[in-house]
């Protein structure tokens, strides 16, 4: 069994039966050195797997008090005989238990369902007979550059080709430049390059011309985001809290800081250092306090009833294990209950590495009402993007466009104005209903229906009550619903509510009106069933909650009455279409949300047939549209340009892009919260908590690293900047291995190690491990340069090589680690919508801010949610409009409890804890999502408006359009299916032109309407049909 | 066989294996899996040859055979009182209104709602309750439906948790493990067993409201979620209405014909693509764009119901016609059941009695009780049940004792992990016993006590499967639904 290919046709068998990916790489990179048993590469995987969860470091699981781990313990006799006698078999009691025939004795146990295989029994053969010699775990030792086993190429080839060679395999030849430019530029950026980018770099003859394209991506304003990707989702970046009600935070300064690390190259040491103490270096700076907002990634809770202490356990164990798998390459968490059963962490380790984290005032519940748990500073953005000039005269020029409506707006309001107005009241018939029921989440008492007519709510501190009706049986249409908010009975003038308005006046403020109806009860309104409610007006109104307020989620405004009004106010909502004639119930839940008590107190609902009597107009305009425009009063002429600014239809979206432009504008200028870190002045002590129960606390430990591994550099404090200290230092073995591997990952699809959050013993064995080590030392001596590590692994003819995949090299090696070939991956979530947005044209290269909410099937977190129950925000999902839908995907709101279904189809990862490795299906959703949603459907139309946009013939388009989103040149097959689509979509909507009106609605960008219909909604097929190939969402 | 077709075969089969990094395309429906081979020419060649193992699943699994091919689980969110509903007792009478006996008490942790409380007075059920059935199991008069299936009911009362609060608890109920980050019972279903439907995902989750309490505690998607098993196992959220998956329909102005036709001319470029650079990944894109459009069928005819007799409408009660209810979802449960689902879970919310329990409880139980019968029944009239697992379960029960004055109209119960009941009916259960009983005043175990681990294991003994031996490597651990702690199939209620 010493011959090598003895031992490799042993290892593919292991391979083939155990999947184990670890033994893929026997020790071929220097083939020529006869065969000798390596405890780390060939042992310790059997030994690890089999043995140690009971002959291992952890004491506590320890059977028959023998360890394996270690050859001090294995070597030592017992009962006359040791467990491995080095060189002697049969004196080696373990050679004598994994061969025994009794069951009593076999090992391992037949009750833990593991068997070695006869493989790996002859490999422990060999190295007892050998030896057996124990060795330190190789990511716990140092990297060090091995000599390349090549000079006549780059060292990363020469380690890559070396070991293809040992197994018959050559490189492929070099990807063709339109391949390469796809790749590095979805490598860098994240965007696919555009069909004249291919053209210019395919015809670019300077031999530099590669240097020169990943110079130039490298400085692209797109490279911090797609870097900070990756790095999200390890940090478990979110937008909302997580645990339980899962508020919304405001967490994008850290996001930014992030980008703009990235993009500006700031060393990864130095990276690392201000994200875990950035606040406690000499000079900490606003930019570094956000920076320490890494850990406070984690997810925390307000939920009542929930226990301080357990509360503080789990935020701290989150952030040893976030700092163990992102950071170091180890799974800590293990070591939370009991000693790791694998690696040699202990359980005073882990709790000494959690007393880092354990020091800071964070409280055990927070986060409440759309406020940061404390700590938090407030600051500035680090990114400079330059825009602010730029924003300020798109301001300036949406304010003229906005102050100065055109003649024809005016006049078509007016008219539509005026229609209304002609009508209002027609055929008002009032119907009073018969209340049955009101509730509250919260409380159960403190309201009621009386005389079953109105609704009155007496206790204070509710938020939402539904109310239920019956509708009785009418033969005229029902078309809305009339709520009248009396004033107190008793001091009419004492207002219509419980909180706010004057000391005298009591008001309330109605945030949300919802309803639903049907022919059955229910007590509560039903989110599935919600009416559609076309118009609301009031009687009277405070401007700044207008009837309309009512209408969206948002507790931020609502309907509130005009303080002055004297008498019952009343609110009318007009149904979208008049009442199913089987209706014989109607809830409405009516939210008042905005805390203080601005609760109304006696409510009494009517069902309105014919035209609702009230307006949404002020009384001044309703005057000043009864008389031609040239005998109005100034007061009613201004009153009516008002209204028309502030809530004409057809200004709505200029007043959308003012806003988003305003909001822009503050995001580069002012100062937000982030979450921090600190140190409390009385830092909590940190116990070892027995079976890592919170409420079992025995030895008191101090800040400190694990002892299998270096020691802290000689001054460092015994704070988190010493922590940061110990993991930057250069004797650190795990920090660079761990970060090359990750960017190798990100390039190549797997890393080096494929299991890239686990160095430690029950990792993978490295597929390349000089190469690794190499590439660690490198990085550490580059001064931990991303950008000039990533130019070195680009330049390579590894990393350019085709990913055609022949049948030799994917029957040896599937899934491609040993590089035969080049990378070949599905893009991941961001990538697939923020190539459809860059391929439509729809993309808004905007850099940062705060995260947006683009199109959303529905309401999905109204569903799971505590909306109308909790001051916390996030609980209803309000789609933004305008700019914000065309955003980056790294922008997107991620709620954890329910993360963006279109990524989280895409295996995206919900961010409730770190995640360093996604997987990567592929699944009938997944086809869903590009064919239906509204966001790919939308890039298709933009994607054929700018394909008809280009001159040429049909021919060129065609070819362009395919070009552009798959970065090749169109095949005559393919072009000529490309027609056939056209052709055929072309008769599909001249016979229904109908048909191509509809589909071109889709989505709120707007349309040229230029384009004839019927052609663009052609063209808009065979868009999405490019938008659909495999190859557009393919790093190929 | 082409080596490329190959491959892409075993791309299918890698789903199933759990094979799942990066470059490894998998194909399934998020838990839908593959039935046929993963090329055109597969399909047109032999697809019978490779159908056994194309169903999705583990090579092994099910251990042994399964008394139960699929399960319901009637997920009642919040914290189910046992003591109302389930678990009623002559000291709980005798009490009424007095402090619960220290002794009794003990010193286990309560949550931070009721710990500062100075009296813990023993609160009476609220209804009466009667033995019922031949089994003469005792269910509340609030479950007046449930009553007449007694008989096919198995109670477990010894249920515990160590969890005390709703994110935790629902957390570990759910997924085997209080912190996030685990995968769902549903999930791991999906990854061992596979689908016996081609057209339609193996976990599939549905929401309502409770109307006890509107909104209830909020729920994550991580309970029906794939936690660290590749995605294509996580559950699959069915709402109601249009779309009722996500980005289903076409969008307006397309055809179901037309979009056959460009989903042919998608087909045609992939595959002439994928066969020039040998890529498998693409081969199986193509057959998931089959399934979605198969799906595009499957799923509405699912959702309607207009089929479904006047006489199985009327069983379920009248909230059927809402849709959204619970009653609407356990209609839809059965007609997924039926279709050859592996995992239906239904999440009805609003069972956090906390406050006016005397209001809200009725109203929770109204919104269950007759749908959950009805389930039952029509299940087993229609032969289903013998091999369906129904499990009724939630995350915790609630205190003997009132949080808050026993007269108050505002007051209810906290929550309480150590000891409560759920019930299992059908495949692989025995009906009409109970299993494990409590204290006098059902605030402890007395006997055969069962960890909610060994609910999960008992759960994965009805679908043939060994827990010990079921397990996923994840960050270098066997991980397991069961966890590390030893988990126990209650080897006695089964039939």
């Amino acid at each position: 069994m010493r011959s090598r290919q003895l031992l490799a046709k042993a290892i593919r068998s292991l391979v083939l039966t155990t999947s184990i990916g670890a033994a893929l790489t026997a020790q071929v990179e220097s083939p020529s050195a006869p065969y000798q048993v390596d405890y780390n590469h060939d042992i310790r995987p059997i030994l690890s797997d089999n043995c140690f969860a009971c002959h291992g470091p952890d004491e506590n699981a320890r059977k028959a008090k023998l360890r394996l781990d270690r050859g001090e313990y294995a070597y030592a006799a017992r009962d006359g005989k040791p467990a491995i006698k080095p060189g002697d078999l049969l004196q080696s009691e373990l050679w004598q238990r994994i061969n025994a025939q009794d069951a009593a004795e076999h090992m391992p146990p037949a009750e833990s369902h593991r068997a070695l295989a006869d493989a790996q029994k002859q490999q422990l053969r060999a190295w007892i007979e050998q030896g057996a010699v124990y060795a330190e775990h190789w990511a716990f030792v140092p990297p060090r550059k091995s000599p390349p086993p090549a000079d006549d190429v780059s060292p990363i080839d020469a380690f890559i080709r070396a070991k293809l060679a040992a197994e018959g395999l050559t490189k492929a030849p070099a990807a063709d430049r339109a391949t390469l430019i796809r790749r590095a530029s979805l490598d860098l950026t994240g965007l696919p390059p555009s069909a004249l980018e291919v053209l210019a770099f395919t015809a670019d003859t300077d031999p530099l011309a590669w240097e020169h394209l990943i110079d130039r991506l490298l400085s692209s304003p797109h490279y911090g985001e797609r870097m900070a990707l990756p790095w999200l989702d390890a940090s478990r970046y979110a937008d909302t809290n997580g645990f339980s009600i899962d508020g919304g935070r405001h967490a994008w300064l850290w996001r930014d800081y992030v980008i703009n690390a990235f993009q500006v190259n700031k060393p990864y040491d130095r990276f690392l250092v201000e994200q875990l103490a950035g606040d406690l270096l000499a000079a900490p700076t606003a930019e570094t306090r956000i920076a320490s907002g890494f850990q406070r990634n984690s997810m925390i809770t307000h939920e009542g009833g929930t226990i301080a202490e357990e509360n503080l356990i789990n935020y701290g164990a989150d952030r040893v294990k976030t700092l163990g798998e992102a950071i170091l390459g180890l799974t800590l968490g293990c070591a939370q209950c009991h000693n790791h059963k694998f690696d040699p962490i202990t359980q005073q380790d882990y709790y000494s590495l959690f007393a880092y984290f354990n020091a800071t005032n964070e409280p055990a519940h927070g986060g409440d009402g759309g406020v940061n748990a404390a700590p938090t500073v407030d600051a500035h953005s680090v990114l400079v993007t330059g825009e602010e000039d730029a924003l300020r005269d798109r301001i300036a020029a949406l304010e003229v466009a906005l102050a100065t409506p055109s003649p024809a707006i005016i006049a078509a309001w007016e008219a539509q104005q005026r229609q209304i107005l002609a009508t209002r009241g027609r055929g008002l018939i009032l119907h009073p209903v018969r209340l049955l029921k009101i509730s509250t989440p919260n409380s159960g008492s403190g309201f009621k229906i009386r005389d079953e007519r109105y609704a009155e709510i007496e206790a204070l501190g509710g938020a939402a009550f539904d109310v239920s009706m019956s509708v009785p049986k009418l033969w005229l249409p029902i078309t809305g619903l009339r709520i009248v908010m009396h004033p107190s009975p008793d001091h009419p003038e004492a207002g219509w509510g419980h909180g706010g308005g004057t000391e005298k006046k009591h008001t309330f403020v109605l945030t949300n009106v919802s309803l639903s109806a049907g022919p059955v009860p229910s007590d509560q309104v039903n989110l599935y069933r919600l009416l559609k409610i076309a118009r609301v007006t009031a009687n009277c109104w405070d401007a700044a909650n207008r009837p309309e307020g009512v209408l969206n989620t948002n507790t931020s405004e609502g309907y509130s009455p005009d303080l002055s009004h004297e008498g019952p106010a009343q609110l009318t909502t007009t149904f979208s279409e008049p009442l199913p004639s089987d209706t014989a119930f109607l809830t409405a839940q009516l939210n008042f949300g905005q805390g203080n008590n601005l609760l109304a107190k006696r409510m009494e609902f009517f069902l309105v047939s014919g035209e609702d009597g009230d307006s949404d107009l002020p009384p001044i305009v309703i005057e000043g549209l009864g008389v031609a425009p040239t005998k109005r009063t100034t007061e009613q002429s201004t009153a009516i340009l008002d209204h028309i600014r502030a809530h004409a239809d057809a200004l709505a979206r200029t007043r959308n892009e003012l806003a988003n432009a305003r909001e822009r504008l503050a995001v580069r200028t002012d100062a937000f919260s982030a979450l921090v870190m600190d140190t409390a002045e009385h830092p909590r002590e940190t116990f070892i908590l027995n079976r890592g129960n919170y409420a079992d606390p025995s030895k008191k430990v101090t800040p400190n690293t694990p002892a299998i591994l270096p020691p802290l550099p000689i001054g460092a404090p015994a704070n988190r900047l010493g922590l940061a200290r110990w993991v930057t230092m250069q004797a650190n073995p795990l920090t660079a291995r761990v970060a090359v591997n990750r960017f190798w990952q990100m390039l190549f699809g797997i890393g080096l190690v494929r299991t890239a959050a686990d160095f430690g013993t029950q990792g993978e064995w490295p597929s390349h491990p000089q190469l690794l080590d190499w590439l660690a030392v490198e990085f550490v001596e580059l001064r931990w340069d991303v950008k000039a590590l990533l130019r070195e692994i680009l330049l390579s003819n590894t990393y350019q090589q085709a990913s055609t995949t022949t049948d030799e090299a994917s029957t040896i090696d599937r899934d491609n680690r040993l590089l035969a070939r080049g990378p070949r991956f599905r893009l991941q979530a961001e990538l697939v919508r923020d190539a459809a947005l860059k391929i439509s044209g729809l993309l808004l290269p905007q850099i940062g801010g705060p995260s947006v909410q683009p199109y959303t099937p529905g309401d999905p977190w109204r569903e799971i949610s505590h909306y109308g129950s909790s001051g916390a925000t996030a609980q209803s999902f309000i789609q933004d409009h305008g700019d914000k839908l065309y955003r980056r995907s790294l922008y997107t709101y991620w709620k954890r409890t329910l993360p963006p279904p279109n990524m989280a189809i895409f295996d995206a990862p919900n961010r409730e804890v770190c995640v360093v490795d996604r997987t990567n299906t592929n699944t009938p959703l997944q086809a869903l999502v590009l064919l239906n949603d509204v966001q790919f459907v939308e890039a298709a139309r933009a994607f054929a408006e700018r394909i008809l946009h280009r001159a040429g013939t049909e021919d060129e388009r065609l070819s362009w359009a395919f070009a552009e989103a798959t970065s090749r040149a169109c095949q005559p097959r393919e072009l000529a299916v490309l027609h056939s689509t056209l052709a055929r979509e072309r008769r599909m909507f001249a016979a229904q032109p109908d048909q191509a009106t509809r589909l071109l609605a889709t989505g709120e960008s707007l349309r040229d309407t230029s384009l004839a219909p019927v052609e663009h909604a052609a063209w808009m097929q065979v868009a999405a049909l490019l938008l659909n190939l495999s190859e557009t969402i393919t790093h190929n | 066989m082409h080596p490329i077709d190959s491959i892409a075969m075993q791309l299918s089969r890698r789903t199933f294996l759990g094979d799942a990094a990066r470059g490894i395309g998998q194909i399934a429906l998020g838990s839908l899996l593959l039935s046929s081979c993963a090329s055109s020419r597969a399909i047109n060649a032999a697809p019978s040859s490779s159908a056994p193992l194309l169903r999705g699943g583990l090579p092994g699994l099910p251990h042994f055979p399964p008394r139960a091919k699929r399960v319901l689980c009637l997920f009642q969110s919040g914290g189910l009182s046992h003591i109302d509903l389930f678990d009623d007792k002559p000291k709980l009478h005798e009490y009424a209104g007095k402090d619960l006996p220290p002794s009794v008490k003990g010193t286990q942790r309560v949550t931070g709602m009721t710990s500062g409380q100075d009296h813990f007075l023993v609160r009476p059920p609220l209804a009466l309750g009667k033995r019922c059935g031949k089994s003469g199991l005792w269910l509340s008069d609030l479950l007046p439906h449930l009553q007449t299936m007694a008989d096919d009911l198995c109670i477990i009362k010894s249920l515990n948790t160590e969890a005390i609060n709703h994110d935790p608890a629902i957390t570990f109920m759910n997924t085997g493990n209080q912190l996030p980050g685990y995968a769902s019972m549903g999930a791991w279903a999906s990854y061992g067993l596979g689908s016996d439907n081609q057209n339609l995902p193996a976990f599939i989750a549905m929401v309502s409201q409770g109307s006890g309490k509107n909104p209830g505690q909020p729920i994550f998607s991580r309970l029906w979620g794939n936690g660290f098993l590749p995605s294509s196992h996580q559950g699959v959220a069915l709402r109601p209405g249009g779309n009722p998956v996500p980005f289903l329909d076409n969008p307006f102005g397309i055809v179901r014909g037309q979009r056959r036709a460009m989903l042919d001319e998608l087909r045609t470029l992939n595959e002439l693509r994928a066969q020039e650079i040998g890529d498998a990944e693409t081969l199986a894109r193509v057959q998931a764009y089959e399934l979605a459009f198969r799906m595009q069928a499957s799923v509405p005819e699912l959702m309607d119901t207009s089929g479904e007799s006047a006489t199985t409408l009327a069983a379920y009660g009248p909230d059927v016609q809402k849709p959204g209810s619970y009653a609407a979802n356990c209609l839809l449960a059965r007609r997924l059941l039926e279709r050859g689902v592996r995992f239906v879970q239904l999440f009805h919310r609003g069972w956090d009695q906390h406050i006016a329990i005397g209001r809200q409880l009725p109203n929770q139980c109204r919104d269950v009780d007759q749908p959950t019968a009805a389930v039952l029944r029509d299940l087993k009239q229609r032969g289903l049940l013998e091999d369906t697992l129904v499990v009724f379960a939630t995350e915790f029960g609630r205190t003997a004792y009132s949080q808050g004055g026993i007269n108050d109209p505002s007051s209810g119960r906290d929550h309480h992990g150590k000891c409560f009941t759920v019930w299992l009916a059908g495949g692989g259960v025995r009906g009409g016993i109970e299993h494990g009983t409590t204290d006098d005043f059902s605030y402890n175990v007395a006997t055969n006590s069962v960890h909610l681990r060994d609910l999960h294991a008992t759960v994965l003994h009805c679908l043939g499967i060994d827990n010990t031996r079921f397990t996923y490597r994840f960050r270098g651990l066997e991980t397991k639904l069961t966890g590390v702690e030893p988990a126990h199939v209650v080897h006695s209620i089964l039939s």
